[in-house]
């Protein structure tokens, strides 16, 4: 790595690092100091959570192949906080949710998870280690969605979250749950998956907005100044690419 | 107690998340930065971690394993829907087990060996399989993508882009300027959509990894 690459990547972490700190100070301190454009996916969980508590059906969760120790680390983090959201919701419920993943390191990730979100609503009794699920994965993937597709069915899930790193094979499983008439909502950090998800998703989450679901879905001041910080760094982002290319045009011209 | 245990759990994390990040970040030409990490041998530590990291992650196979054959055993055990496949799951995983351990002990000898077959001419044969049927899946999920949308300028321009590309595909001359849209499509406004979408991630992965690494993630919280 070249001198500059570190240096700005040092930069980066620190500009994060302020308007972090910064942002959930002033959102602690005054609430709704920040507003949050609506997400219809996010408002939709809610309703989706309360439809599977009533018809004592679990709701499906997956992260597909994100894990801990590599590339999809901090999106293994973000979707064991949509689960912790979810599971704290529908705790009162008999039915746990589902937790698929495909990778290992993801597996005690969300043994932990569930276990914190019942203990918070006081509920530990009703924490079944059952609901953390590991289905292999072939090389492309596929032998994970053929195992999802068939435990959509055997467990009557209520609706599908499925928020992670998914490819094509994406396909497979939403078009199992619209045979289903389950609800979907997906998102992955593939750019194919991705593509896929925004075809069969009912409400499509986009990019970033698959690490946003924590400040969503809680009070909390400091993920909602994790939006912030994202939201400084987006622009100051798109300020260097049009200086940039101003400075480009003015050096060709 | 509990209280100690998670502020401990929260240095362990915090502290090894620093040494490994200054590790990997700080090379040479950073002044006193680059100074630090040599000094105090930082980037041979954040190695040392991060090979703890992988032979982590190889015992954790281990766990998935036990939670596959477990998640399997109680639905057998409890007649749940589909217990005849978690049946077969089963029998096929300690099939597959023993024949490795016969292999590996000499007792079962054949060229090619049966685990080998058992992958190539099952395994790899039933993904090939599923393979062709995405294709179906896809074509569903694009004519969907068409349907469910209400009239709209967007839902029109979604429908032309994907007429484009699937007409610029087909090897005729009678379409060559649809295969030049085509290229044109998929080389810019797709190009710059897909790159807008990896960008959004990494900064919100940069975020996320900040939070983690001044201990603002829920696990250290509660």
């Amino acid at each position: 790595m070249d001198t500059t690459t570190q240096f700005v990547g040092i930069v980066l972490i620190l500009v994060a690092l302020v308007a972090l700190v910064v942002a959930a100070q002033v959102q602690r301190r005054r609430q709704q100091a920040f507003a949050l454009r609506p997400i219809p996916a996010y408002e939709a969980l809610p309703d989706l959570v309360g439809a599977a508590i009533e018809a004592n059906r679990p709701l499906h969760l997956s992260l597909g192949s994100a894990g801990l120790g590599g590339n999809s680390t901090l999106l293994a983090l973000a979707g064991t906080e949509l689960l912790y959201q979810v599971a704290q919701r529908s705790a009162i419920s008999a039915v746990p949710p589902l937790f698929t993943v495909s990778d290992t390191t993801a597996i005690p990730l969300g043994h932990d998870t569930l276990r914190r979100a019942y203990q918070a609503r006081g509920l530990l009794e009703r924490y079944r280690p059952g609901a953390v699920r590991w289905y292999p994965a072939g090389p492309r993937s596929l032998a994970f969605a053929a195992g999802l597709t068939a435990a959509m069915g055997d467990d009557n899930v209520s609706a599908n979250l499925l928020v992670g790193s998914f490819g094509p094979e994406l396909a497979l499983i939403g078009e199992a749950a619209h045979r289903r008439d389950q609800p979907l909502i997906a998102a992955s950090d593939q750019p194919e998956g991705q593509a896929v998800a925004y075809a069969f998703s009912d409400q499509p989450l986009i990019a970033e907005e698959l690490f946003a679901g924590g400040a969503y879905l809680s009070t909390d001041a400091a993920q909602v100044g994790a939006l912030v910080a994202q939201d400084v760094l987006r622009w100051l982002l798109i300020a260097a690419l049009v200086v940039s290319a101003v400075l480009a045009a003015a050096g060709g011209g | 107690m509990a209280r100690i245990t998670r502020v401990l759990a929260a240095v362990i994390a915090i502290g090894f998340g620093l040494i490994t990040l200054a590790g990997l970040l700080v090379g040479e030409g950073l002044g006193f930065l680059s100074a630090f990490v040599d000094g105090l041998r930082v980037r041979d530590l954040a190695g040392l971690f991060l090979q703890l990291v992988v032979i982590t992650a190889a015992v954790t196979v281990l766990i998935g394993v036990v939670n596959l054959l477990l998640v399997h055993l109680r639905r057998v055990r409890q007649r749940a829907c589909g217990w005849v496949y978690s049946t077969v799951l089963l029998a096929a995983a300690v099939a597959v087990l023993a024949a490795t351990v016969l292999e590996r002990a000499g007792v079962l000898t054949g060229d090619p060996p049966l685990t080998r077959l058992l992958l190539e001419d099952v395994q790899v044969s039933v993904e090939s399989a599923l393979a062709g049927l995405l294709l179906f899946a896809l074509v569903y999920g694009a004519v969907r993508a068409t349907r469910s949308q209400r009239f709209s300028g967007w839902a029109l321009l979604f429908t032309l882009a994907l007429l484009i590309a699937l007409a610029g595909a087909l090897p005729l001359p009678e379409l060559a300027p649809l295969a030049e849209a085509r290229s044109w499509l998929l080389a810019v406004p797709v190009s710059a959509g897909a790159r807008g979408i990896l960008l959004g991630i990494a900064l919100a992965t940069l975020v996320a990894g900040v939070r983690v690494l001044i201990g603002q993630d829920r696990s250290y919280r509660e």
